[in-house]
């Protein structure tokens, strides 16, 4: 989930923070001071994050595209410049293209604003662009709702009691309504001072970039792993169950699946599961203050030689082009693969399925599928020929099933011409001519046409009268046979007219000792 | 999405008063065949359809879309009205398909036109719409009985779609009346009612038909909120093509789907008899299937700009993709992010069928987006599963996981030699297959959970990789191995393991070579009666894993017990003897890696495995139970200064020479296989075409192990 610091740098962040001590803080020295620690947060226990830093006033700019070098975001974070007066809309627009230049519409995207709450006068302040946001045209529409799924955290660089006596915390929450609810505010709690700044970060942090840590379960094997982005809550159906699911910490192998028979399954969402090493007091390597980098290092040496099963699994899911299918929580499952970023590198990846009992209908449902050894023949064959999968569905689709649609003349005519055809076959093609007859007879016995099967019990008779002389006789007595049926059924008599009838070929002393079979 | 919106139900009535009996004017030739034929035949009368016949066409075509795309949860109940109700199925799954509704309807009959118009009417069918709305289907019955206590969020809406020829707009409110008022009816009813359910919303949707050639007299009229639960549209349709384009367009809306036409289809085409060529030529096919499908072009505001408007059916849009060769095969893993149903447009015409059999063979399409210019971006692929057609949404934009840290070069990615092969094998064993919906076995599990319960026993004794095992690297262990994880064995298979282990102690009488792993190691390793205690102490730590299981595993393990090399006393005064011996052995070899203890002694691999299975406990009792074990782990705690001594340091002063060489030795011995002659070699000599020797055709350890 990329993130976008947009950070204000209009005039007001450069007000002095009054306190007593020696040192003098502009509001924007607190806002760097809290970024700050962030951008280290990330560095080390979300370093895949890419993160990309909009600094704004009337006019904004991409200070760095996302990226995962925290480095260049800190050091332009330090030269950061003052500039005029706040115009949050124009920014937030910014932002909105911005992301969706670089990762589209449909990736998930965390926005952090940072601003002292002095949101801007008149036109372009945040309080005219609510004012007018019910009479924009299409061309003008305010950017929120963002066009991807997003998350807007708004940091006030200010406590409560100050954004309440004006009306910027109403304007503020405003804007996490028009985001679809999605987001939170964040003030700082007393006097606005380095630590209170560190503790609303800290709350941040908590919120929106702890790393998410499991353990991968096959059975008796297992690894401490962590799961990169982290997954976030999932809503199905709001109505019938409004709790969003969550993805728990213990993800147990359920069994294996071929590649093929899985063929390239939607998915919510997409992780990296990387394996961590987690030492005796329940630390985890790597994740620690980085005061200590050589025993560090050797430590990771050491996590680097022990053998893990992500590593093992992950080899044979490669070599035997498999996927492990993984429970996330009660009715909810994933799968595991190798997923290869280049020739050299690959890793293991783990894809989320949509909640529910039956997130892919080639499979079934997913709590019916079991050990093939306790299949009473092996599903797969014994030379692995077979596949149990997909499922065939209990209906075939339109499609598979040669219906009859006469909407257009052209389809009508296409099923008369071809009884025509196999007419003048006859008796060559006796088997087909009666399955098209018949399957034009239901049709229009279904949809009450009745003057068709007249009209062709007549083409019928004039095609018997037309036959050549070197004609079959057969083909004589079947035609008329064929269209005095169609007559009957045109009647609507019951007796000639029932839908699962068939017509069938007239037994002739020149079929071949009854060779027609029925059909 | 919510599950029960007003599309969970929809039903139609269809007007099957005498005036439908009426003819839409729609004239449509059959005798097409005249040109090619003799002169002089004059052709037959076109026929037409009846107002009836096209209003069942065109609501068995809304079906059709509907069930090809919706194949669950969205329900429709049919009913025709003339001077009784003909309710032609039920709001039951396995109603819900075409064929059924075509039977029926053959049944009903076209109208009959002799019928005394007074006493028919359309309305029967509405109050019966109403009342079929309030009827609960299966869907919503088992959300109640799951949400319990919040039964209340299972909602109650639908949709009545009215086919009529109506007199005027009067009858028209008066019809609508009828419906509003039956609903308040219908809701007091069913509040009282286990099996019923008020309605809370219902559309009501007024299809007006009449002949070609007239003027109607019934006017169009947008949606209207006629109550808190009742609203209402009215739409004037000429019977023919223009009903059936207004029914398709209101499937569409009704149930959220989008149009793509899939341009450039390359498709050989064999034409009439008269050209016998065969020439290729480019087709379009246009597909429904849900909007979603479309999520990235609507919301990036791309839709104009990806389509075009579609040909035949005016009002709506189609997002056009072109065909895009080469194509995929089956067994790469795309980056999906949905997948929906279609439905073709025009079902039966060649392109479309043409199409669908490709897909229904098996074979899968890439779709990419026309672009005036720049780089060809594939969005979508069409693919079908199990006789069903998908077009999945591929991501087609940057992703957030680039250039992630490669695997090898996290935990354990320096490790080279894990037991792939024989993962592999074991995910083979442990693939899934569906079981019918009654199966629970006698413990009523689900299969899923038989599966996760597999998986256990498989694992119960796994080492991971190959230097930590033995018997996992020999063939004659293998029928014992296959059997002992089974649930169940059978008396047949305790005597293929007990004959297994018989074969295990004639090796030993014949001191054939194991295939103790040496790797790392110089000199000889352990010698040949320590390199069959290993085997066997390995061979009763998986046997005793699983001897909880029945009697029958027991009685293997007995087995074993009975037939292993030494004695238990014998065997305790030789240990006592030999961890002398261990001790120097170990520090000779301390200074190495973790996992490279297990070739220095069984007790030294036995503690690694047990470290690296999390469930320590178990294992050490089970070890402790063994005659031979080791000592429990918090006696002979694994000392951080041990690991930290110079090699050989008991062996007395070493020079730096040795020192430096030993460690080089070391490092380069990790860096390569080792070579198997010089593994089992003795004093650096390897004996030549050893496997002749060998009648159990036991393999020398080998990483992948390819002969088993």
């Amino acid at each position: 989930m990329p993130t976008v610091v947009l950070l204000d740098s209009s005039l007001s962040m450069t007000r002095p923070v009054s306190v007593e001590g020696s040192e003098e803080f502009q509001r924007k020295n607190l806002a760097v001071h809290g970024l700050t620690m962030l951008f280290e947060h990330m560095a080390t226990n979300y370093r895949l994050e890419f993160t990309s830093l909009v600094a704004f006033s009337s006019l904004w700019e991409l200070l760095v595209p996302f990226s995962r070098d925290y480095n260049t975001l800190q050091e332009a974070l330090n030269n950061l410049e003052d500039y005029d007066k706040t115009c949050l809309e124009a920014a937030l627009q910014g932002v909105s293209n911005v992301v969706q230049q670089e990762w589209g519409t449909s990736c998930p995207c965390q926005v952090v604003l940072v601003t002292d709450g002095a949101l801007g006068i008149g036109r372009g302040s945040l309080r005219h662009s609510l004012q007018t946001v019910k009479q924009r045209v299409d061309d003008k529409k305010f950017p929120l709702p963002f066009p991807f799924p997003s998350k807007l955290y708004v940091m006030c660089i200010a406590n409560a009691e100050e954004l309440q006596a004006t009306d910027s915390m109403d304007n503020l929450e405003q804007l996490i309504n028009l985001n679809g609810g999605e987001g939170q505010i964040y003030t700082m709690e007393g006097p606005l001072c380095l630590k209170s700044v560190q503790s609303m970060f800290g709350k941040l942090i908590d919120q929106a970039y702890s790393p998410f840590h499991a353990v991968l379960r096959c059975g008796n094997l297992t690894s401490d792993v962590q799961v990169f982005p982290r997954p976030e809550p999932v809503t199905i159906d709001e109505e019938v169950d409004p709790i969003p699911k969550t993805v728990q910490t213990d993800l147990e192998i359920v069994g294996f699946i071929e590649i093929g028979d899985i063929s390239s399954p939607p998915v919510l969402s997409r992780h990296l599961v990387l394996p961590i090493a987690v030492s005796k007091e329940g630390d985890e390597i790597g994740t620690g203050a980085t005061d200590d980098t050589e025993e560090e290092t050797s430590t990771n040496q050491m996590a680097g030689k022990s053998p893990n099963f992500c590593v093992l699994l992950h080899g044979s899911l490669k070599v035997e082009g498999m996927v492990a299918l993984v429970q996330l929580g009660p009715d909810w499952f994933g799968m595991l693969y190798s997923q290869a970023d280049s020739k050299k590198k690959s890793n293991l990846m783990m894809s989320l399925f949509d909640p529910g009992s039956e997130p892919l209908p080639w499979l079934g449902r997913m709590s019916q599928l079991g050990p093939a050894s306790d299949a009473a023949e092996n599903p797969y064959g014994e030379d692995d020929s077979k596949s149990p999968f997909p499922i065939q569905p209990k209906h075939k689709r339109s499609y598979a099933q040669n219906v009859t649609v006469w909407i257009k003349a052209s389809g009508l005519q296409t099923d008369v011409q071809k009884i025509l055809r196999n007419a003048k076959k006859l008796p060559e093609k006796t088997q087909t001519f009666y399955k098209e007859l018949n399957r034009l007879r239901k049709a229009a016995l279904a949809f009450g046409f009745w003057e068709l099967l007249k009209s062709v019990a007549e083409l019928l008779e004039r095609e018997c009268t037309l036959l050549p002389d070197s004609a079959h006789p057969d083909a004589a007595f079947q035609l008329s046979h064929a269209a005095q049926q169609l007559k009957l059924a045109s009647s609507g008599d019951s007796k000639y007219a029932a839908f699962e009838q068939n017509i069938t070929p007239m037994l002739t002393d020149f079929s071949g000792g009854g060779g027609a079979d029925r059909i | 999405m919510r599950i029960f919106s007003v599309s969970h139900k929809t039903a139609f009535v269809v007007d099957h008063c005498p005036y439908m009996a009426e003819s839409s004017r729609q004239l449509i030739e059959c005798d097409m065949l005249t040109k090619s034929r003799s002169q002089g035949v004059i052709p037959l009368a076109p026929v037409s359809k009846s107002l009836w016949t096209c209003a069942i066409e065109c609501s068995m075509e809304y079906c059709r879309i509907l069930y090809d795309v919706y194949p669950t949860k969205k329900l429709v109940n049919y009913i025709v009205s003339d001077s009784e109700v003909h309710i032609l199925n039920s709001w039951k799954q396995e109603n819900q398909n075409t064929q059924e509704l075509m039977t029926a309807l053959a049944a009903v009959g076209p109208p009959n036109p002799r019928q005394d118009p007074e006493c028919c009417s359309v309305l029967h069918g509405l109050v019966a719409a109403v009342e079929s709305l309030c009827k609960i289907t299966e869907y919503q019955h088992e959300s109640r009985t799951t949400l319990m206590d919040t039964a209340d969020r299972v909602a109650n809406r639908g949709r009545i779609i009215c086919l009529t020829n109506a007199k005027s707009d009067t009858h028209v409110r008066m019809l609508e009346d009828c419906v509003l008022e039956t609903i308040q009816e219908q809701n007091k009813r069913a509040a009282g009612s286990d099996r019923l359910m008020p309605i809370q919303q219902c559309e009501l949707v007024l299809v007006h038909i009449y002949p070609q050639g007239e003027e109607t007299l019934v006017s169009d009229r947008q949606k209207k909120e006629l109550s808190s639960v009742l609203s209402s549209e009215v739409h004037s349709v000429r019977a023919g093509r223009y009903l059936a384009g207004k029914l398709n367009v209101l499937v569409q809306q009704h149930f959220d789907l989008a149009s793509t036409t899939i341009t450039n289809i390359p498709m050989k085409v064999r034409l009439t008899e008269e050209q016998h060529a065969n020439t290729s030529a480019n087709y379009d096919v246009e597909l429904l299937h849900h909007r979603d499908a479309h999520i990235e072009f609507i919301k990036s505001g791309d839709l104009h700009m990806a389509g075009s408007t579609s040909r035949d059916s005016g009002l709506k849009e189609t997002v056009t993709l072109k065909w895009c060769t080469p194509r995929t095969n089956s067994v790469e893993l795309h980056y999906c992010t949905g997948a929906y149903r279609i439905s073709p447009v025009d079902v039966n015409s060649r392109p479309s069928s043409c199409l669908t059999n490709f897909l229904l063979n098996g074979r899968s399409v890439l779709l990419e987006q026309p672009r005036k210019s720049g780089s060809k971006v594939i969005s979508h692929m069409l693919s079908s599963h199990g006789g069903e057609i998908f077009l999945h949404v591929l991501n087609s934009t940057r992703s957030t996981l680039e250039d992630p840290p490669s695997i090898s070069e996290g935990c354990g990615g320096r490790v080279t030699d894990y037991r792939i092969t024989d993962f592999g094998e074991f995910m083979r064993e442990n693939r899934l297959t569906p079981f019918p919906e009654s199966m629970v076995d006698a413990a009523c599990r689900t299969p899923v959970e038989r599966a996760k319960f597999q998986l256990e026993r498989h694992t119960r004794y796994w080492p991971m990789i190959i230097s930590q095992t033995t018997i996992f690297n020999m063939q004659a262990v293998v029928p014992l191995a296959n059997l002992i994880v089974k649930d169940t064995l059978t008396d047949e298979d305790v005597l293929t393991c007990q004959k297994t282990v018989y074969n295990l102690v004639d090796m030993e009488r014949k001191s054939d070579p194991l295939p103790i792993s040496t790797a790392g190691s110089r000199g000889k390793g352990p010698k040949r009666d320590e390199q069959y205690r290993i085997m066997w102490n390995e061979l009763e730590t998986l046997v005793k894993a699983h001897v909880g299981t029945s009697e029958r595993h027991q009685r293997v393990l007995d087995c074993i017990s009975a037939c292993r090399s030494k004695p238990p006393e014998e065997e305790e005064r030789k240990k006592r003897g030999r961890k002398r011996e261990d001790k120097e052995d170990k520090t000779e070899k301390n200074g190495k890696d973790t996992e490279e203890k297990g070739w220095t002694t069984d007790s030294e691999r036995l503690k690694g495995v047990m470290e690296r299975e999390k469930d320590e406990q178990s294992e050490c009792e089970i070890i402790k139970d063994s005659p031979d074990s080791p000592e429990p782990l918090n006696k002979k705690p694994r000392l951080a200064t041990e690991e930290q001594q110079p090699p050989e340091k008991s062996k007395g002063p070493v020079s730096l020479l040795t020192l430096w060489t030993n460690r080089i030795t070391q490092a380069n011995s990790r860096k390569h296989q080792e070579f198997a002659g010089r593994l089992s070699s003795v004093n650096s000599k390897a004996e030549l075409y050893q496997h002749l020797k060998e009648e159990n055709g036991m393999d020398v350890h080998e990483n992948g192990k390819a002969t088993r």
